[in-house]
Parts: structure tokens; C-alpha cells; sequence
């Protein structure tokens, strides 16, 4: 929490140096305020959520760099002061001690930092890609007969007489089966959510079963890891194959139950 | 160039044509007794890189001239058009100007195809034959129709000169070039079609209804998508030609007519990738009604890293075509009166971009992927369709503003409601944005059907009417205007020519990864469903051999324009050099 502490405090350094930069009029130093601000600010969302991940920063930092140069290059003018301490530094005479600094102890130094980062050995897996969508097959065998995934519907779903004794069904299958890991309020705050990386999902909000057709999840459901693409790979999940333990109707239970709790609709 | 005869410029073309097929029939006659004959499952490899790139990059590279040479001349013949109906001279420079590019790009365009003619049926022999067996016919409608685009193409450009009396006949000519165009773009469409969205045939490939083979799901939102994108691209290609020619210019006469082409040049490009989007739609559509798992393999499976470098590549192309309209204002007496709103301008841009390129599919470490949880707020938040199509929405009106802006930076308007009308701008720019950015916030709380057939229609449907709005109320209000000054055309700084060159290859660069995507949503199949691929290349690349074919592709593509512009040059020169001297 002291480390996060220092980035507000840079984001505030960013923004005096962009201050004094428009002051005297000098675009260069207008430039590196604001991308100190930028960077700063990006890091100190670390401290009311968790941190952006570094491919975010980097893209983040990427486009302010390409877009603020855009921005300092509009007009000949500004262009011009903006290329202008850099050209100083290359050319001026009076440069020279601040040239040798910059050849002979900052640039040395500078790749001496990035070689030690790349060469220190480091005990952390590879990066790993998550995707939020994995296809889903179009066709899978569940106890020996064959379901095509593309079309199917859920079909409790039209039995409305029977629908809320449905739902209730499959909370008791929910809390038999799913709440250890998914949590009590299907938040994905189980007991042993914590114990998996990446955590159990949410069911809770806009951006998990509410854009996913029922058909989809009943395909997560009943075959969990073991039937994740292996074309997209690689994947992590702790997700077990609920068809060794659960009935179709019971799958399709519990389906209707995690929709109703959360309020969510299936995707059409 | 157009100095030789209109009969002597359609025989040459004719008889390059003949040559350029001949020769690759040859080659595919004599290819196919001296190689080896192909594996059991019927495949060849291509020495080093293997068969699979080897068609890539050619497929790619011919697509990217056959866009070229269809795109540019629905521009040039309306140009032409335009200029004859209002004698403007300038006009018909440009349409002129643009067929010469495109008609010496066919020589180009048509040794890559042949090339490519050869390279399928030798390395992949046995899908060629059911794609022969399958849609055959319309393989040989498309070397007549090639045929007939190749005489009319060269008779348009040859009798340009002949036929300046009889505009109204040239211009029905120039519209004939362009049905022939869309022919073959609907033909090829077609067999991209079958293959990806195949119908007409019996599971075992058997041919069932050959029109159904060709009429597919994709077939028409394809061509439609390609029709509106070749022009975007070929207009692409004509701004990176002007600009090269700007910065070559040596007088100031030059510099002025390129400066003013490139900018005509970029406005149509820029103006019909605004529908682009919209087709985009009807096509991803089309691939969910046919087939679900296809839909959201393409939109949200393995290719949704490439997504993100599609918003990446489309943030920075609207970026720059926003500065170049801004650095424009220089060259528009009275236009510095607008720089104060460029900031404005900016900072949308700049936030509008940076929620488009929010990824929801992120690289994680362990130690991020334990900190971050099921999902990232920010992340889950801005990196959804509903924030997304938002951000889309709000930097197009920015550039239409940016365009606006610097159309009326050299005017005052006259009108008495002049004041009343500057207010009903803002109101009706204010009104739209607050309205889509609604909208953007209410599609969180609906499901995603309703998000995504009725509120994203409905925010492009909002930018359009914004835009159509404006066009009439500045129409209205600039009505006999006074004008401060003419454009100065020519002054303009070099980096704004940089601008339109890192635009093209952009476009080029994303067409090669939106093609790879197109073809890899087939993943293991030739013709999905039917014809499995059993090669040892049957497996999606990851992403970064993607980016590194695409790029070299895209590498090769541009040497061989650089070869046509100098070629142009060169021609140029040298009849200057016998007019001086006859």
C-alpha cells in the first residue's frame, strides 16, 4: 500500500510539471507532464481495485504516447517548440556536458536496468491469455447420446406450470453441487473460489451468464475443463464435468436457478 | 501515356492478358506432370515455407490489388461524371489521374492471380477438384468476365482523350467497367461463401443445387462488405499516391493538385468506412445464423485477441485522419479561428479510442490474474460491446465535426439566422451524443439480444441522422457564403502526407488480418463441414505468426505499389520528354 501510495503522488508531479509547461509555453515538457499524469493516475486505481494488468498499461501508455505526439504536431508551431529541447540537446553547444551525461551514464545505465530485468531469473509461470468466450462444439455426447449444442434449448423452461418448483430444484442442486466455488450469492465467492486461478466466475452482473444462451452453459456445465476447445487453448479452469454427477433434467435445473437468482435473462 | 492508339492500347492489353493466362496454364499443365504426385489425401508442400503461407501471402497480395482495381473505379467514373455534368476540369484530371493507376495495376493484379491460379490446384489438388466439381461453371463466367473487364478497362482509359466530346458515352463506358467489377467480385465472393458457409451439397460434398452452392449465407453481406471496402481501400491506395506525389513534387503547381487530391481521396475513403461498420454487422449476423459456434469462435473464442488489434488499428487510423483535417486548418484562411476547439476535439478522441481498445481477453502473470479475480471492474466494464459501440459512435461524430470544421473554416455565413443556426449545431450535436451515451449506459441493464438487435442499431442509426442533419443545416446556413479566402492548396507540412501513407498501410495491414480471420473461422475444415483438412498445416497459427505473415505481406504488398508509382513516373516523364520534343 506505501508503493501504490507513490503513483497519486506522481499523477500530482505530472500534472505541476503540464501546469508549468503551458505557462512557459514549452510542449515538450507539456508532453512528458501529461504522460506522467496518465501513468500515475492508471497506477493508482490500484488502490480502490485490484491493478490494471501490464498488456493494459502498455496499451494504455502506447496510445497516450502515439496520440499526445499527434496532438504537439498539429500546428508548425507548437511542432516546432515541441522538437525543440530535443534538437537543442543534439545540437547546441552549450549541451555538451548534458550530452555526455545523456551517452556516456543515462543511456549505459538505462540498457544496463532493462538487460538486468530481462536476464534476472524469475520463479513466476508464463503470462498466460484468458478468453472470456470459448466456443463452444457444435455437437457433444452427453451419457451416450448425441446433443446438438447449436439450437438447444432448455426444456423446463417451457413447462410453466412446473416452473418454480423447477427453480427450486435446482437451488438444492446449486448449494449440493455449485455454491463451494461459485458462493452463496453466486458471486464467485465460494469457500474455495480463492483456492483457483483464476477464480470461479460470477453469475452476478452483465458480463457472464447474461450474454450466454442457456445452450452454451449447459455445455460448461456438463463437461466442464475437459471439453474447453483445444484449438483456442491454453485454458485454465478447475471446472469439473457435472455430467458424471448430475442428470440432464437436473443440469438444465440448476440452469434455470442461477438465471432467476441473479435476475439474469439467457441470451436469445 | 494515353498517347497511344485506342486500338493499339486494347491489343496490348489483350494479348498481356492471353500471355499472363497462357503462361500459367502452361505452368500448371508441365507443374503438374513433373512434380511428384500429391500425398493420398491429396496435398503437395511448397518448399520452405510450406503450402499454407505460400497461398496465404499470394491470395492476399492478389485480393489487395483486385480491391484496388475494383475499388478505384466506382470513384473515378463518378468523378468523371461529376465533372462533366459541371465542366469542372480539375475533376476529370483526377478521374484520370485514378484510372491510370488502376489500369496499370490490372498487369500487377493479374500475374498474382496467376500465380495463385497455378499455386491451388498444384498444392491442394483434390479440394480444387471438388471446388471445380462444385462450382466449376462460374470459374469460367469469371475468365469471361476478366476478359470483358480487361477490354472495357483499357478502352476507358485509352479513349479518354478520343472521347472528351462525347463525355455522356465514356462515362457509360467507365459504368460498364464497373458491373464487370462487381461480377467478379460477386463470383469470387461466392466460392469464399461456400466454403465458409456452405449449402447445396450433401454431407458428402455431393452437388445437391448449384445455385444454392453459390447463393450461401455469406455470399451477399460478403460482397457487399468487399464492394464498400474496396472502394475505402482503393481510395486508400489513391491518398497514399498523392501524398507520395506531394512530397516528390517539385513545383508548387504540383504540390497543390496532389495536396487536393489526397484530401478528395481521403474524405471518400474515410466517408465509406463509415458504413463499413454497419455491413460488418449484417455479415457477423449471417455467420451466427448459420452457425453459432462459427459466430462466436470469429467474435469471442481464439480471434478475440485480434479484435482488440482491430480497435488498436482503427483508433489510430480515425486519429490520424482526424490530424490531418486539424494540421488542414493551416492551409484555410480564417481556419486558425478553429484551433481553439481542436483540444476538445482531442480529448474525445483520445478517451473514445481508450475505451475502444479496453480488452476484455487480457495476458495475464499468476500474481495479476490472483490479484484481478474473476474479472477486472474497469476491464469487465469498458471492454463490453455496450461501451465499446459507444466509443464508436461518439469519435465518428468527432471526425465528422473535424471535417466540418475545416469545410467551414474559410466561410462566413450570410444567412440572418446565422446565430440561430450556429445554436441548433450544438443543440443537435449536444442532443445526439447525450442520447447515444444513454443509450450506451441502458444497454448494460438489458439482455444482450435486445442490446444487440435494437440499441446498437440504434446508436449508429443516431450518428447517421446527426450527420445528415448537420450536412443540411451547414447546406442551409453557408448558402452564398462569404468566402474568406480559397483553400491554399499545397501548404501543407509534410507530416500531414506521412499521416495519409500510415493510413493506407494501416488499412492494408488490418484487411490482411480481417482476411486471416475470415479463413481461420473454417479452423481444420476446406469447405466447413464438408472437406476436412488433413495437411500437415491443418491448425490455426497462433497470433504472432499471424502478425508476422501479415506483415510481411503487407511489406510485399507495398514494394510492389512503390514499383507501380515509379513505373507511373517514369511513363509520365518520358512522355513529357517527347512532347517537348515533337
Amino acid at each position: 500500500m506505501m508503493i501504490l501510495g507513490i503513483y497519486p503522488a506522481l499523477a500530482s508531479i505530472g500534472l505541476v510539471i503540464t501546469v508549468f509547461a503551458v505557462i512557459w509555453k514549452s510542449p515538450f515538457f507539456n508532453f512528458v507532464g501529461i504522460l506522467l499524469f496518465i501513468y500515475g493516475l492508471l497506477k493508482s486505481v490500484a488502490l480502490i481495485m485490484p491493478p490494471l494488468p501490464g498488456q493494459v498499461m502498455v496499451m494504455y501508455m502506447a496510445m497516450s504516447v502515439f496520440s499526445l505526439i499527434v496532438y504537439f504536431s498539429i500546428e508548425d508551431k507548437t511542432f516546432k517548440a515541441f522538437l525543440e529541447p530535443m534538437r537543442a540537446v543534439i545540437a547546441d553547444d552549450d549541451k555538451k556536458v548534458l550530452r555526455v551525461i545523456l551517452v556516456f551514464v543515462a543511456l549505459p545505465l538505462f540498457a544496463g536496468y532493462l538487460t538486468y530485468t530481462k536476464v534476472t531469473p524469475t520463479y513466476e509461470p508464463p503470462v498466460s491469455g484468458r478468453i472470456i468466450h470459448p466456443e463452444p462444439p457444435s455437437q457433444i455426447e452427453f451419457k451416450g447420446n448425441t446433443m446438438n449444442v447449436i439450437g438447444l434449448e432448455n426444456p423446463l423452461r417451457k413447462d410453466a406450470a412446473n416452473l418454480a418448483k423447477n427453480i427450486e430444484d435446482g437451488k438444492k442442486i446449486y448449494y449440493r453441487n455449485c455454491f463451494y466455488c461459485h458462493g452463496d450469492d453466486l458471486d464467485g465467492r465460494g469457500h474455495l473460489a480463492q483456492a483457483y486461478n483464476p477464480v470461479p466466475l460470477p453469475f452476478r452482473g452483465t458480463d457472464t451468464i447474461a450474454q450466454l444462451p442457456e445452450s452454451f452453459v449447459f455445455w460448461r456445465v456438463a463437461k466442464g475443463w475437459r471439453g474447453l476447445p483445444a484449438g483456442a487453448g491454453p485454458w485454465n479452469s478447475a471446472m469439473p464435468s457435472f455430467e458424471d454427477f448430475l442428470s440432464e433434467d437436473e443440469i438444465w435445473k440448476v440452469i434455470l436457478f442461477i438465471y432467476e437468482a441473479t435476475g439474469n435473462k439467457p441470451r436469445a | 501515356m494515353a498517347e497511344a492508339g485506342v486500338r493499339k492500347g486494347l491489343t496490348k492489353g489483350l494479348i498481356k492478358l492471353t500471355l499472363i493466362l497462357g503462361i500459367g496454364f502452361g505452368l500448371l499443365f508441365i507443374l503438374g506432370k513433373a512434380l511428384p504426385a500429391p500425398t493420398g489425401d491429396g496435398y503437395r508442400v511448397f518448399p520452405f515455407i510450406g503450402s499454407r503461407d505460400w497461398i496465404w501471402i499470394i491470395a492476399q497480395l492478389h485480393l489487395n490489388f483486385a480491391a484496388f482495381v475494383l475499388g478505384v473505379p466506382i470513384f473515378a467514373v463518378s468523378m468523371e461524371f461529376i465533372g462533366w455534368r459541371k465542366s469542372d476540369g480539375r475533376l476529370d484530371r483526377i478521374a484520370y489521374d485514378f484510372t491510370k493507376l488502376f489500369t496499370l495495376a490490372y498487369t500487377i493484379t493479374a500475374v498474382i492471380g496467376s500465380i495463385f491460379m497455378v499455386s491451388l490446384p498444384i498444392l491442394y489438388p483434390k479440394f480444387i477438384d471438388h471446388m471445380m466439381k462444385i462450382l466449376g461453371p462460374t470459374w469460367w463466367v469469371y475468365v469471361a468476365v476478366m476478359y470483358v473487364e480487361v477490354i472495357v478497362c483499357y478502352y476507358y482509359f485509352y479513349s479518354w482523350k478520343k472521347m472528351s466530346g462525347t463525355k455522356g458515352r465514356h462515362v457509360a463506358i467507365g459504368g460498364l467497367l464497373n458491373v464487370m467489377g462487381v461480377m467478379m467480385l460477386l463470383i469470387t465472393s461466392s466460392w469464399v461463401g461456400y466454403m465458409t458457409t456452405p449449402a447445396g451439397v450433401s454431407d458428402s460434398g455431393e452437388l445437391i443445387s448449384r445455385w444454392h452452392a453459390i447463393k450461401t449465407y455469406m455470399w451477399l453481406p460478403l460482397s457487399l462488405h468487399r464492394l464498400v471496402a474496396n472502394v475505402v481501400f482503393g481510395a486508400g491506395i489513391a491518398m497514399a499516391y498523392a501524398a507520395f506525389r506531394f512530397i516528390t513534387s517539385e513545383t508548387d503547381e504540383d504540390r497543390a493538385y496532389y495536396d487536393w487530391m489526397g484530401y478528395t481521396s481521403a474524405m471518400i475513403s474515410i466517408g465509406f468506412s463509415l458504413i463499413l461498420p454497419g455491413i460488418g454487422y449484417l455479415l457477423g449476423v449471417e455467420i451466427y445464423e448459420y452457425n453459432e459456434q462459427m459466430g462466436i469462435q470469429l467474435m469471442g473464442g481464439f480471434f478475440a485477441w485480434l479484435w482488440v488489434m482491430q480497435a488498436i488499428l482503427i483508433g489510430a487510423i480515425l486519429m490520424c485522419i482526424n490530424y490531418y483535417l486539424w494540421i488542414s486548418l493551416a492551409k484555410m484562411p480564417g481556419g486558425e479561428r478553429y484551433y481553439k476547439y481542436v483540444k476538445y476535439l482531442f480529448i474525445v478522441m483520445l478517451l473514445g479510442y481508450a475505451v475502444w481498445l479496453t480488452p476484455h481477453s487480457i495476458a495475464l502473470s499468476l500474481e495479476e490474474a490472483r490479484k484481478m479475480g474473476a474479472y477486472h471492474p474497469l476491464l469487465g466494464n469498458l471492454g463490453v460491446m455496450a461501451s465499446k459501440n459507444t466509443a464508436v459512435v461518439i469519435t465518428y461524430l468527432v471526425t465528422f465535426m473535424s471535417f466540418s470544421i475545416f469545410k467551414m473554416s474559410n466561410k462566413e455565413s450570410v444567412v440572418s439566422w446565422a446565430a440561430t443556426g450556429r445554436a441548433l449545431r450544438i443543440v443537435i450535436i449536444a442532443a445526439s451524443t447525450v442520447s447515444v451515451l444513454a443509450i450506451g449506459v441502458y444497454s448494460y441493464m438489458v439482455s444482450s439480444h435486445v442490446r444487440v438487435r435494437v440499441l446498437s442499431p440504434i446508436q449508429f442509426g443516431i450518428f447517421f441522422l446527426t450527420i445528415v442533419a448537420l450536412f443540411i443545416l451547414d447546406k442551409m446556413m453557408y448558402k452564398n457564403a462569404r468566402l474568406i479566402g480559397e483553400p491554399r492548396w499545397g501548404k501543407m507540412p509534410e507530416r500531414s502526407q506521412y499521416a495519409l501513407i500510415g493510413i493506407t498501410v494501416t488499412f492494408t495491414w488490418l484487411m490482411g488480418m480481417m482476411g486471416y480471420m475470415r479463413a481461420g473461422a473454417r479452423q481444420y475444415w476446406h469447405v466447413y463441414g464438408i472437406i476436412k483438412n488433413t495437411s500437415a498445416d491443418n491448425y490455426l497459427p497462433t497470433h504472432g505468426v499471424t502478425a508476422v505473415i501479415v506483415s510481411v505481406l503487407t511489406v510485399i504488398f507495398f514494394l510492389l505499389i512503390g514499383l507501380l508509382f515509379w513505373t507511373i513516373m517514369k511513363l509520365e516523364k518520358a512522355y513529357e520528354k517527347k512532347g517537348a520534343q515533337s
